[in-house]
């Protein structure tokens, strides 16, 4: 059991018991305090009975003893089919690291002394440092009072300081309800099943936790082949990033030459940019170039919502990019999520845990729109959230490119993102078409680049099966930022035939 | 009229058990844990028991165990039910007659009970 951290005043450090429930020991900043007594609430099929029984079992694989105590649940027998589809379901825990046994008989006969003299009996019999009573509701019905039950709480207390248990009491019962024993316990966890349009989502959230600032707020989660998977609310995890901002004052390369030239060197590390353009427009190929950069000392990671990884090497290798060595030498990797019936956070975490462990400093986030899809019940937090993995990413000193969609293909208005782009991005390359004569030209130029100069004028460029070229200035054109420019007739191109885009 | 000794901590099962051995024309006691088991053992010698694993207060290995020390028990068969491997049982407890695993089917139940009283039936001629 690991060590929580010391108290402001210098007390001794708060023995805590991790539930090695995946992301919710994050919530919990560490676990549950040793002999603290928890209440899990929530409905019929919200997950109580799973979370209760994979915290035993890992508390089990940890060399610890567990009681679970059901009352009218459903019989150990259905439980552990149930369970046995989970891969933290180990039958060899059972019955000496894990012991199920029902009370409700001895409660029925005995009452309420004789059951919490079962629950002291149990935990000394099987040296459990780890009780779950599995129908905290009857026991509360079985009450004569609120103050008989309120006693019950009060008893079981007493009996977990003294064996050093801790329990986890799992309950029905509405979210709006108050129930006194609330007050008495070390912390109360609700789970919620919500519906978002037609799309259903689990949250959980820590109501109360004595002695522990916890992630506050509600955070999804999933029931997988894994058990309960908790995803930490990326904006509540990461309010203030894991480390300082170095500011680095170092360049990226981009892969292109003539971009790197525009932008004073390459893009300022540990920087993000948005690169922003019409469907098309090259933004993917731009990040392939970025990615084509990645080595031993820059790993890449590309994160993308719309293309497959096969797709993806494909469209590289047709622009010159040869993506299966770096792949293969650990230097780069891709991350492919379809933005169908996904979490945020759980999007978000993945991401970040792909970055942390691929110590990745070339990040590609194919996609912003992939991430505001997935959001888009709930618009409010896509902002945030953006904000805060960027605040993250740049304390890890990653230079990341996103890509976002314009809505109109060409025309004098461009329409980006509905977020506050400030906050997410300091640079910001705007790729555009332009009609020039019945063909389509590709613009790219840096818009804006905090604290640094740059080249800001038009370039065309090309996308060739040697990957991007980058033109003169686009001098010749008028009006150009309308999207409607007239050429010259003595300023067009003399190799205009031959410097016709590639069509992807 | 055979008595058959149902020990299980959860009583939906207990009841199940009570039921259908009271139709198939069984005396039936009931006991809710192995402590509980020893006392209506000591009250009414039953010619079967069925008996589960994990229970509160004493449980299955221990009432098996206890059951082994007084003579008069010992040529009582006792029937081990459990939702654990009989492979986890059999190293936790010797001396069991049969085991039934949980969840089990009626047929299951009463053909064992009666292969077992058939055996001590035998044994006996």
């Amino acid at each position: 059991m690991a060590a929580g951290p010391i108290g402001a005043a210098g007390q001794a450090p708060l023995e805590r018991v991790p539930t090695g429930i995946p992301g919710l020991d994050t919530v919990l900043r560490g676990g549950l305090l040793k002999a603290g007594i928890y209440i899990v609430r929530g409905e019929p099929g919200a997950g109580k009975t799973i979370l209760g029984n994979q915290f035993c079992f890992n508390h089990a694989a940890a060399g610890h003893h567990a009681v679970y105590v059901t009352l009218m649940a459903e019989t150990h027998d259905r439980m552990m089919q149930h369970m046995q589809t989970m891969s933290f379901f180990e039958p060899a825990r059972i019955p000496d690291g894990l012991y199920y046994v029902s009370g409700f008989r001895v409660l029925e006969e005995d009452g309420i002394t004789g059951f919490i003299d079962l629950l002291w009996r149990e935990i000394r019999t099987h040296n459990a440092t780890l009780l779950v009573l599995d129908g905290l509701i009857v026991t509360a019905e079985s009450s004569g009072s609120d103050r008989d039950f309120r006693k019950f709480i009060h008893e079981l207390q007493a009996h977990m300081a003294i064996e050093g248990c801790t329990a986890l009491l799992l309950t029905d019962g509405r979210h709006d309800d108050y129930h006194p024993e609330y007050t008495m316990v070390d912390g109360l966890i609700e789970l919620y099943d919500v519906l978002f349009g037609t799309q259903a989502e689990r949250e959980l959230e820590v109501r109360k936790l004595r002695g522990t600032a916890a992630l506050r707020g509600r955070h999804s989660f999933r029931i997988t082949d894994e058990g309960i998977v908790v995803y930490p609310r990326i904006e509540a995890l990461l309010a203030r990033p894991s480390a300082d901002d170095q500011w680095p004052d170092e360049r990226c390369a981009t892969g292109v030459n003539q971009l790197d030239a525009m932008l004073n060197g390459g893009i300022p590390r540990a920087t993000t940019t948005l690169v922003l353009g019409a469907s098309g427009s090259g933004k993917t190929s731009l990040g392939l170039h970025f990615l084509s950069q990645s080595s031993a000392q820059d790993p890449g990671l590309f994160f993308g919502f719309y293309e497959t990884p096969l797709r993806l090497r494909v469209k590289a290798a047709g622009i010159g990019i040869k993506l299966d060595g770096l792949i293969e030498q650990g230097h780069l990797e891709i991350l492919w999520h379809p933005p169908t019936e996904d979490i945020l956070d759980a999007l978000g975490n993945r991401l970040l845990e792909a970055v942390r462990r691929g110590r990745v400093k070339r990040l590609v986030i194919d996609g912003l729109l992939g991430f505001q899809e997935i959001a888009a019940d709930r618009p409010h937090r896509i902002g945030r959230f953006l904000t805060a993995l960027a605040n993250e990413f740049r304390g890890l000193s990653v230079t990341t490119f996103y890509t976002a969609e314009t809505r109109n293909l060409i025309g004098g208005v461009i329409e980006g993102p509905t977020i506050g782009l400030s906050t997410i991005a300091e640079n910001l390359i705007l790729l555009r078409y332009v009609e020039i004569r019945s063909q389509l030209r590709r613009l790219i130029s840096v818009v804006k680049m905090r604290d640094s100069d740059f080249d800001s004028s038009l370039r065309e460029f090309r996308i060739m099966s040697t990957g991007i070229e980058l033109a003169h200035t686009f001098d010749s054109a008028e009006a150009i930022l309308s999207g409607f420019p007239q050429l010259k007739t003595e300023e067009l191109p003399a190799d205009k035939a031959a410097r016709r885009p590639r069509v992807k | 009229m055979a008595t058959v000794l149902v020990v299980d901590d959860e009583f939906g099962i207990v009841d199940v058990l009570e039921t259908i051995l009271t139709d198939e024309g069984y005396r039936v006691l009931t006991a809710c844990n192995g402590k509980q088991g020893l006392v209506r053992l000591a009250e009414q010698k039953p010619d079967v028991v069925l008996l589960d694993c994990m229970m509160p207060i004493l449980g299955g290995d221990g009432m098996l165990h206890a059951m082994a020390a007084v003579p008069g028990y010992q040529r009582i068969p006792v029937i081990m039910m459990s939702s654990l491997g009989e492979d986890v049982i059999a190293e936790r407890c010797k001396g069991y007659a049969a085991f039934l695993h949980k969840p089990f089917r009626v047929a299951a139940v009463l053909s064992t009970v009666a292969r077992v009283l058939g055996r001590v039936a035998n044994d006996a001629a």
